[in-house]
């Protein structure tokens, strides 16, 4: 686990709104997170969770009817929540930094790759001539070749997996301390994909930088973090280490998740498991438990009482009254 | 078996890169790409086969190719006995009744100004037969596909995209097809939402026996609910067979390494990873002999200058390769699940 010095980014009791014609729509609840320096961290959950809405608060790219009602979010040791937007703008590309989901249209069609690696750099105060080693230097680190003549070329001489590959290298090359990738890898071939991720992987150990890995794909986000946050419907569910995750899932949902995945079943089967159900509607808030019109082990305290983040051991905690019932009944 | 209900043999479809002027300018001699190179398969009522390859193996132009959207260059597409490829369109009409196509993306490709009831009730209309009582037609079409009588009042933003994939699904059904292309059912969908939809698909078939083709990436997918499947590579099968045979024996060394390309959501997973390099070539610049041999772990001085044919190995199951995996081979792959 992390070490005992305050993590880098601790996330503590975000709650963020969005404003919207039917009424406020409340998007994250109560939510915490730590991502300690140097850990991978992934965030996984179903779509409309607000695993994204808690990645773009984090850096600041909220849409403009977003508001944070409660919390913050201290980034080495500093709350971002209510900072000018002119500290935000210096710590943005440069201690913090961002790959985006969808390489086709992150990247500017008119620019070359080469002028945008410049731009990106322009806080430094270095001559061109280095900005272009270094952004030269970047792109042979993330497997482009001939690196030196590509930096001429646009974006559409780029297929997918290498379009990708430029927009790590742009996020890597303000050496930051801390890179959210946002389903960096969704949008890609499974080939290409495990090429992503373990070109994110050796990154990282080279770079000592920590990710948060926005994710939807348990394999993904099983082989490449250190830590696992479990959302649902605007919550953290479950947080811990990824081996008490993904084989001591002790939520509900985290383990319905996890039984969803057709990767895991072994047995030829006709049929799939499901969460029946639909996500609460996030303007009326239910009462309780979040997960409860859906969880199959879900009883009356469930209705009456929220439950708060349980230890389960060591940093693995989760958001369910079944693990009082299974401590009083072992005392 | 009788004669299967869809039979495509030797199918080619070409596309052309640039205006024969430019061509002519250029010195180009074949401006043309072939996104579908000679692909033969078929498939019997009641049966499901998968196709699955990377973005641009030609995938959707199969299927696009035996609908009619894209016309193929040479080959044949029957169905029932009867050649599509050779008929005109008016002719052809009748036929999209029988064969159903569900597009990839599940809310862009229902419009946005129709109701969910316009929409399932669409093809009634366009095959004229919009005499019957289309109100009743929307409520069975929902009840099939699982969604409440309240939806039919709905535009396709109100709708959640497993949602939209059902209406997709009930469009489809509409005029009781016996054959449904399904062009990546599931993807962008949730895994407990992608669950629902297949076995939407499971169900469906053991009601009314019909014959589905789904195209997809996702070899979880293929893995459950597809009888056959066959692998493409840059417009050409490697390796067609029995969905189990193909997971437990890959002959072909792009079936192995894509077979392995799928995450394990366990982090202590054996990664004894096949990864292979680099991306698919381009076709317009096909490689030379196999043309896997760019990416292959595998290849050799022949497998550069001689393309290799198909070999059977056993029944129903084919591939091309000059050096198939052996069972030595697979044993690896086998010890990592």
């Amino acid at each position: 686990m992390s070490a005992a010095s305050d993590p880098l980014l601790d996330v503590r009791g975000l709650s963020l709104d969005f404003g919207s014609p039917r009424g406020r729509i409340h998007a994250l609840r109560n939510v915490s997170l730590e991502v300690g320096a140097g850990r991978v961290v992934g965030i996984v959950g179903e779509s409309g969770c607000g695993k994204s809405t808690l990645a773009y608060s984090i850096i600041g790219l909220l849409a403009a009817n977003a508001e944070v009602v409660g919390g913050e979010i201290v980034f080495s040791g500093r709350n971002l929540i209510g900072l000018p937007d002119s500290e935000m703008r210096a710590l943005r590309g440069r201690e913090m930094s961002m790959i985006f989901q969808d390489p086709m249209t992150a990247l500017n069609p008119v620019q070359t790759i080469g002028a945008q690696m410049l731009a990106i750099q322009y806080r430094d105060a270095v001559p061109t001539r280095e900005k272009r080693r270094r952004a030269v230097e970047m792109l042979a680190k993330v497997g482009i070749p001939d690196p030196e003549s590509r930096l001429k070329a646009y974006p559409h001489q780029f297929s997918g997996g290498m379009r990708q590959r430029i927009c790590i290298a742009m996020a890597l090359l303000v050496n930051p301390s801390l890179i959210i990738a946002d389903e960096p890898t969704t949008a890609l071939d499974a080939t290409l994909e495990v090429q992503i991720v373990e070109l994110l992987k050796d990154l990282q150990k080279d770079m000592g930088c920590s990710i948060l890995f926005v994710s939807h794909h348990l394999g993904t986000v099983a082989e490449l973090c250190d830590d696992v946050v479990v959302m649902y419907a605007g919550e953290v569910v479950e947080r811990g280490s990824v081996r008490d995750i993904f084989h001591a899932p002790s939520h509900p949902y985290t383990e319905a998740l996890l039984e969803c995945d057709p990767g895991r079943i072994r047995q030829k089967t006709r049929e799939l498991p499901t969460i029946p159900g639909d996500v609460p509607n996030l303007i009326d808030v239910p009462d309780g438990c979040i997960f409860r019109s859906r969880c199959p082990k879900a009883f009356d305290r469930c209705a009456r009482e929220a439950p708060a983040p349980r230890r389960v051991s060591g940093g693995h905690e989760a958001s369910c009254h079944l693990l009082d019932e299974l401590a009083e009944a072992a005392p | 078996m009788t004669t299967p209900l869809l039979k495509v043999d030797d199918l080619r479809v070409r596309f052309r890169t640039m205006g024969p002027l430019k061509a002519l300018a250029k010195g180009v001699p074949d401006p043309y790409i072939d996104a579908v190179c000679g692909v033969s398969f078929d498939i019997s009522e009641g049966e499901t086969l998968g196709l699955v390859g990377e973005s641009g193996s030609g995938k959707s132009t199969i299927a696009r190719a035996i609908m009619g959207l894209v016309p193929a260059e040479s080959g044949s597409v029957s169905f029932a006995g009867t050649d599509l490829t050779a008929l005109s369109p008016r002719r052809f009409a009748p036929y999209r009744r029988d064969m159903a196509m569900m597009f990839q993306d599940p809310v862009g490709s229902l419009s946005p100004r129709l109701t969910v009831r316009s929409l399932i009730t669409e093809p009634f209309r366009i095959h004229g037969t919009g005499d019957r009582d289309l109100d009743q037609e929307a409520r069975r079409l929902l009840k099939m596909v699982g969604l409440n009588e309240d939806f039919a009042r709905r535009f396709p933003h109100q709708l959640s995209g497993g949602q939209a994939r059902r209406v997709g699904v009930a469009r489809a059904l509409a005029l009781n097809p016996k054959l449904i292309i399904a062009d990546e059912p599931t993807a962008g969908l949730d895994v407990s939402v992608q669950g629902e939809i297949l076995n939407l698909f499971a169900r469906l078939q053991d009601e009314l026996g019909l014959a589905i083709l789904i195209i997809t990436h996702n070899l979880n997918v293929v893995r459950h609910i597809t009888d056959r499947m066959a692998i493409m590579y840059l417009g050409r099968f490697v390796e067609q067979g029995p969905t189990e045979e193909v997971f437990y024996t890959p002959r072909h060394p792009y079936t192995e390494a894509l077979l392995s390309a799928n995450p394990e959501p366990d982090p202590d997973a054996v990664l004894d990873r096949i990864a292979i390099s680099g991306e698919v070539p381009s076709l317009m610049n096909r490689p030379s002999g196999c043309e896997f041999h760019t990416r292959c772990l595998y290849a050799q001085g022949k497998c550069r200058t001689e393309a290799p044919v198909l070999t059977e190995a056993g029944e129903s199951h084919s591939f091309t390769c000059h050096y198939p995996l052996t069972t030595a081979h697979t044993g690896r792959t086998k010890a990592a699940s």
